[in-house]
């Protein structure tokens, strides 16, 4: 049985961005704050920290998971990947030109974290629909652009990868 | 905070036991964070069982599913299992939370904490949990469960009997906006029939503060009785008395009583009953066709641009400047007292100071200069020394090594304070034995204006309209907080990078409070994570430059959004009392209006807010007697300022939902009345000031009237429940851009060729999301004829951008075009000379071309010179460089603020609202906007869009809550802005780009003219659906309800 002190510095390693990391946190630290202000890793962003916005989200063993909602030590031995750690999956390219040409972000604070939500949804679904697109956006708070030029690039990049996976069959 | 880690579920049980009541298990931990960053106490003890055996897996017998405890909601609506034996849970379970919520949060989470929304459909579905205890494994039904057992115990399974397929059931959850949402109630109900018979009935009601639970009696009601003939009114009568529910800070008993009993009939009746006709407005005749663009990627060509900036956003490479991080840079913070009106007797910070780690701490006594600051008048302390006015003034800073030891240390000041009565009510504010927020009173400013005879004008009047419309502290919502870093230079001096939006202004009020030169400082103000209006004013900048001053090194500080809800300036509330009259034709004959308007702790710019409000005060319409008065108070309501639309959306609501309602008493459509009593081009403003050329009124009218959203189309009609209703408005808006008469509106733009050959266009303006970077790069491009690509805007740096003003008031885009076309020409022709020199050509022959010069008498693409060659050819000291010094154009008005140049929209909204729950959908949206041409196709869509959204969320969802001056809303999870489900399903943009022949002043700023006429859109399009005009915003879901059974 295994009993971890808060006052206690806990070791962590996990692999990011397809790097092993060794680091130490307390119990109460978030992924976000680790990221952030212990790796200086800020291309993950920091919105809310309830949870709530979407902005920190990181690919948490090839899932979209909010990193301030998993505490560090929730971490160990998770592979993570943030927005900039995208480039080895094959989706990434299609999801980031697509955002682009539709011209999908502004202040783009949000978009690290709505690339993240888009290549979880199209690595894991190459058909998805307009609705597929819409359940994985729900976390993803923009205040900028209405969503409808977000939505236009999901769209173009979904077309994209649908089109790609039809091809390789 | 401990972390125990059990093998087996007996040792968790055993933990539960000995750790005692504080500690709470783990499993998927998508709760806690929402609840930690609320100020909640962590428990003692975490007790992680994610990795449990035993508690995981989905399965399923002939009559029953059983589902690990451990089981996340995304494998439940993933499951075969689930969606053959139990689909009543997977539909549940959808609209609990987000997809990255639900990979993480367990089934048992969400009965373990016994308020989740699946509850009720758990309940009606008969499920049983397996619960292990010291004392063994029992089977419970869920209803013993949810009264808390006293023994520790851990849910480790729920065994739920497979649904018959002759059984009807239902579920809807209510929420606080379309996603993401909270319960405002959560139903369940399952009919088993035989025969048309109802054998047994299952309803229940459950969801956030709803105590989840059966409602046995009307189950008793509808057993027995013919599906076919049942009394549905009667059940929902009997439903709404059975369900026992509270208010809270956002919705009433009594609403949620009624809603969910609606929905409940809803789900198992198919059918509401009763009935609603929409289509109450008078439909407009179509206008002739007005020459307008509709703005897209296809319709674009090649007008549409990627914006430079935008593949390092869609990368995660660009910093942002709370992204700054080295080894060498301390961690501020700020202590707030949450006090919201308090008076300072003693601040002792000594055992902050002695902590290990904290290389400083400042107070009000280590400032030099002025200990005030605020843009119209500065009324607003740096660190309050005296008295704290709002919940959020900050007392005291701390740097410190990292974050940790920070927070240690405000814990660790002292202040002693007595508290003093609060201010809440901006009316009462006003009386004058108030207590005061400031020395000299709560009346911040005012404002009036009396013209005609008002008392004779409503005396001749055929209709009068009355309405007090309300609306709300809207929150800006900017996604990255205030924030960022200061560093001490090595002169004495000091630099300061922080997201803002006039960074020479944010200089000049640092150096009053440093009292330091300020051209010892230098402030970095781009790339800022959205402004919207919520980093005019000084925000974290007066405590990190103190901070980095006397630590002597630099201090990095980002308000976390905790701190941005309790600190940062909000919209102002505003309620407007307007009385409208009209003669039998529909002519307007007498217009008053009272604003009030709560301006918080500090004024900030809230009196150009009011101005700006009262100049909209008729809308673009003519009324031969006008009276107005508009209050600004001093509350201890938290802080407000700019916001986008800053004031004219707030009066535009109300004036364009009065012209809808006395169109209404006339027998006139929208456009007619509204045409009858338009401005006419060349007429004086509102306050008698001269105004532009290019007035656009009429055209907005047109293409208003030929909107397709005025008929019901089956597309509208397929994606609407069959309890709602749909209903069409429209809403007519013009915007002032710039500062007005009476402010300082000048600006400075430059073109350079840098040393590596790229044009540099300097601008001392802002890149805040709204395309700032790509309309200088479009604007320089297409004067001077080369490529965008050559183009390198230099932004946002006093140290390197001249005066531009401030990115703000829809200026910013006039500034860059004004700037171009008085630097490009002349900077070209010393282009010219140089490569005419160069080369050995007449300059008269040369021409700029993508890339550099080219001969003028050819087509040629390739350049004779390129502009790198042509930078290196510059001599030691040599430059090119043009720099033009201009005003913003303003009118001749002086004894007030009046706006010169106008943008001119119309907004027409098809919305659906639900006659079950109050709520209303916003289908479609469509803006027609006329501000001159457009300069960057994207960037301009892009305000639209997005101000269309943020206007959506005034109407419908946002509010920042207030009680007693204490903050009810603290975060996101109880601030609801719009998600992807809240947008609209479809919007279109059109843009009317032409200039009246000779108007020499170009584009119109773009900024707020898509916010502006969103919401009086919304509300008359409510009203062509239920008959009435929701005059309070955020509209009340239970005022709807009681409009729709006026209506029925």
């Amino acid at each position: 049985m295994s009993t971890i002190l808060a006052t206690d510095v806990i070791p962590l390693r996990f692999r990011l961005n397809g790097e092993d990391v060794e680091t130490t946190v307390t119990a109460e630290t978030s992924l976000t704050r680790v990221l952030r202000d212990t790796l200086f890793k800020t291309e993950t962003k920091i919105g809310c920290e309830a949870g709530r916005c979407g902005a920190c989200m990181v690919l948490m063993n090839g899932r979209p998971a909010n990193s301030c909602l998993v505490m560090a030590w929730q971490a160990e031995d998770a592979e993570i990947v943030t927005g900039a750690g995208l480039d080895a999956l094959p989706v990434t390219e299609i999801v980031r030109e697509a955002l682009a040409e539709e011209s999908a972000f502004q202040c783009g604070y949000c978009a690290p974290g709505f690339v993240i939500s888009l290549v979880g949804l199209l690595s894991e679904n190459p058909q998805a629909t307009r609705e597929d697109v819409l359940t994985a956006l729900e976390g993803n708070i923009c205040r900028c652009t209405g969503y409808h030029s977000i939505l236009r690039g999901a769209m173009l990049a979904a077309a994209r990868v649908a089109e790609r996976a039809s091809e390789t069959q | 905070m401990r972390i125990f880690k059990p093998e087996t579920p007996s040792q968790a049980v055993t933990m539960l036991a000995e750790a005692g009541p504080q500690a709470r298990l783990s499993a998927g931990s998508s709760a806690f964070q929402a609840e930690w960053s609320l100020g909640k106490p962590r428990p003692t003890a975490l007790i992680d069982i994610s990795g449990l055996d035993g508690l995981s897996g989905i399965v399923a017998t002939d009559s029953a599913v059983t589902i690990g405890a451990n089981v996340t909601l995304s494998e439940i609506i993933a499951s075969p299992e689930v969606a053959e034996g139990c689909p009543l849970l997977a539909e549940a379970a959808r609209r609990v939370g987000a997809t990255t919520i639900r990979h993480r949060a367990t089934l048992g989470g969400n009965i373990g904490w016994r308020i989740g929304c699946l509850l009720p459909a758990l309940l009606v579905l008969g499920a049983e949990l397996e619960v292990l205890t010291e004392d063994g494994t029992q089977t419970v039904p869920l209803a013993d469960w949810l009264v808390p057992p006293s023994a520790p115990a851990l849910l480790t399974g729920v065994v739920i009997p497979c649904q018959n397929a002759e059984t009807r059931t239902g579920f809807r959850k209510i929420g606080l906006r379309a996603a993401f949402t909270p319960s405002v109630i959560a139903v369940a109900g399952s009919l088993s029939l035989k025969d048309g018979i109802v054998e047994a009935a299952r309803l229940a009601v459950g969801g956030g503060p709803v105590p989840a639970a059966r409602l046995a009696e009307a189950e008793q009601r509808l057993t027995g009785q013919r599906y076919d003939a049942v009394d549905w009114s009667a059940v929902r009568v009997a439903i709404e008395a059975e369900i026992a529910a509270p208010d809270d800070t956002f919705r009433s008993a009594r609403y949620r009583k009624r809603a969910g009993a609606n929905a409940l009939v809803g789900v198992l009746s198919g059918n509401l009953p009763g009935e609603i006709r929409g289509g109450r407005t008078l439909r407009p005749k179509p206008a002739p066709p007005i020459d307008e663009f509709h703005l897209s990627r296809a319709e674009g060509g090649n007008r549409w641009h990627i914006r430079s900036d935008l593949p390092a956003k869609i990368a995660a490479e660009l910093p942002y400047l709370t992204d700054a991080r080295r080894d060498d840079m301390l961690v501020g913070a700020v202590l707030r007292l949450d006090e919201p009106h308090a008076r300072i007797l003693s601040i002792d910070t000594s055992a902050a100071e002695a902590l290990a780690g904290v290389k400083a701490v400042v107070t009000h006594r280590d400032i030099k200069g002025e200990n005030s600051f605020g843009i119209v008048f500065p009324d607003q302390p740096a660190l309050c020394s005296d008295k704290v006015r709002y919940a959020g003034d900050p007392v005291a800073g701390v740097a410190a090594v990292d974050r940790e030891t920070a927070l240690k240390a405000l814990a660790l000041i002292k202040v002693d304070y007595e508290v003093l009565p609060v201010v809440s009510d901006p009316l009462a504010a006003l009386d004058w034995d108030a207590e005061r927020v400031h020395e000299n009173g709560n009346l911040a400013s005012t404002i009036e204006l009396d013209r005609g005879d008002i008392d004779a004008g409503f005396a001749s009047a055929a209709h009068v309209v009355e309405e007090v419309y309300v609306m709300p502290r809207q929150m800006h919502g900017f996604m990255e907080t205030e924030g960022g870093y200061a560093e001490p230079a090595p002169d004495g001096g000091l630099a300061v990078f922080a997201g803002g939006q006039y960074g020479v202004r944010d200089r000049q009020q640092l150096a009053r409070i440093l009292a330091m030169p300020e051209d010892k400082i230098r402030v970095v103000t781009s790339p800022t994570g959205g402004g919207f209006g919520g980093k005019d004013e000084l925000t974290v900048q007066p405590a990190l430059a103190l901070l980095a001053l006397k630590a002597n090194a630099p201090v990095r500080m980002q308000w976390t959004r905790a701190e941005s809800v309790l600190a940062g300036t909000k919209r102002n509330p505003m309620k407007i009392r307007m009385r409208t009259a009209c003669d039998a034709d529909g002519m307007l004959l007498a217009q008053e209006v009272d604003i009030l308007a709560d301006s918080g702790a500090y004024a900030s710019l809230s009196p150009g807010v009011l101005e700006t409000a009262h100049e909209h005060a008729c809308g673009p319409y003519i009324s031969p007697n006008v009276k107005t008065l508009g209050r600004l108070a001093y509350t201890n309501n938290g802080t407000c300022g700019a916001f986008r639309g800053f004031g004219a959306n707030q009066m535009t609501y109300a004036i364009e939902c009065q012209m809808d309602r006395l169109a209404a008493f006339c027998g006139l459509d929208p456009i007619e009345i509204r045409r009858r009593n338009l401005r006419e081009p060349g007429m004086p403003g509102f306050l008698g000031q001269k105004v532009a050329p290019t007035e656009r009124l009429t055209e907005m009218l047109d293409a208003a009237a030929s909107s397709p959203l005025w008929q019901e189309t089956p597309q509208a009609r397929s994606q609407i429940r069959s309890d709602e209703i749909i209903g069409a408005g429209m809403a007519l808006n013009y915007q002032g851009n710039g500062l007005g008469t009476i402010p300082h509106d000048e600006a400075i733009g430059r073109l350079v060729l840098g040393r590596d050959g790229r044009i540099e266009a300097h601008f001392g303006l802002d890149e805040m999301g709204q395309g700032l970077i790509p309309s200088i790069h479009a604007a320089v491009a297409d004067k001077l004829g080369c490529a965008r690509e050559d183009i390198c805007a230099v932004i946002g740096d006093t140290a390197a951008t001249p005066d531009s003003g401030s990115t703000t008031a829809s200026r910013g885009g006039y500034v860059v075009w004004k700037g171009t076309e008085l630097t490009a020409p002349p900077f070209s022709a010393k282009l010219l000379a140089k490569a005419a020199d160069l080369l050995g050509r007449d300059a008269a022959d040369l021409k700029v071309i993508p890339g550099g010069i080219a001969d003028a008498a050819t087509n040629s693409q390739v350049p004779l010179i390129t502009f790198a060659a042509l930078a290196d050819g510059l001599k030691p000291g040599e430059s090119i460089v043009e720099e033009a010094e201009f005003a913003f154009p303003k009118s001749d008005y002086t004894k007030g603020n009046a706006r010169f140049i106008f943008a001119y929209g119309a907004t027409l909204a098809r919305v659906a609202v639900d006659r079950a729950t109050g709520e209303v959908r916003v289908l479609d949206l469509e803006l027609h906007t006329a501000a001159g041409p457009v300069i960057d196709l994207a960037a301009y869509l892009g305000q639209m869009e997005g101000g269309m959204v943020q206007g959506l969320g005034f109407t419908l969802t946002e509010d920042v809550l207030i009680k007693d001056g204490r903050f009810l809303t603290t975060n996101y999870d109880n601030y609801f802005m719009p998600t992807v489900r809240d947008a609209p399903e479809r919007m279109a943009t059109f843009a009317l780009e032409d200039l009246d022949p000779g108007d020499p002043f170009g584009p119109r700023g773009a900024g707020e003219i898509g916010i502006s006429s969103v919401t009086p859109a919304i509300a008359n399009a409510v009203a062509d659906a239920i008959g009435r005009w929701p005059a309070v915003t955020p509209f009340r879901p239970e005022d709807i309800l009681d409009f729709c059974e006026a209506a029925e």
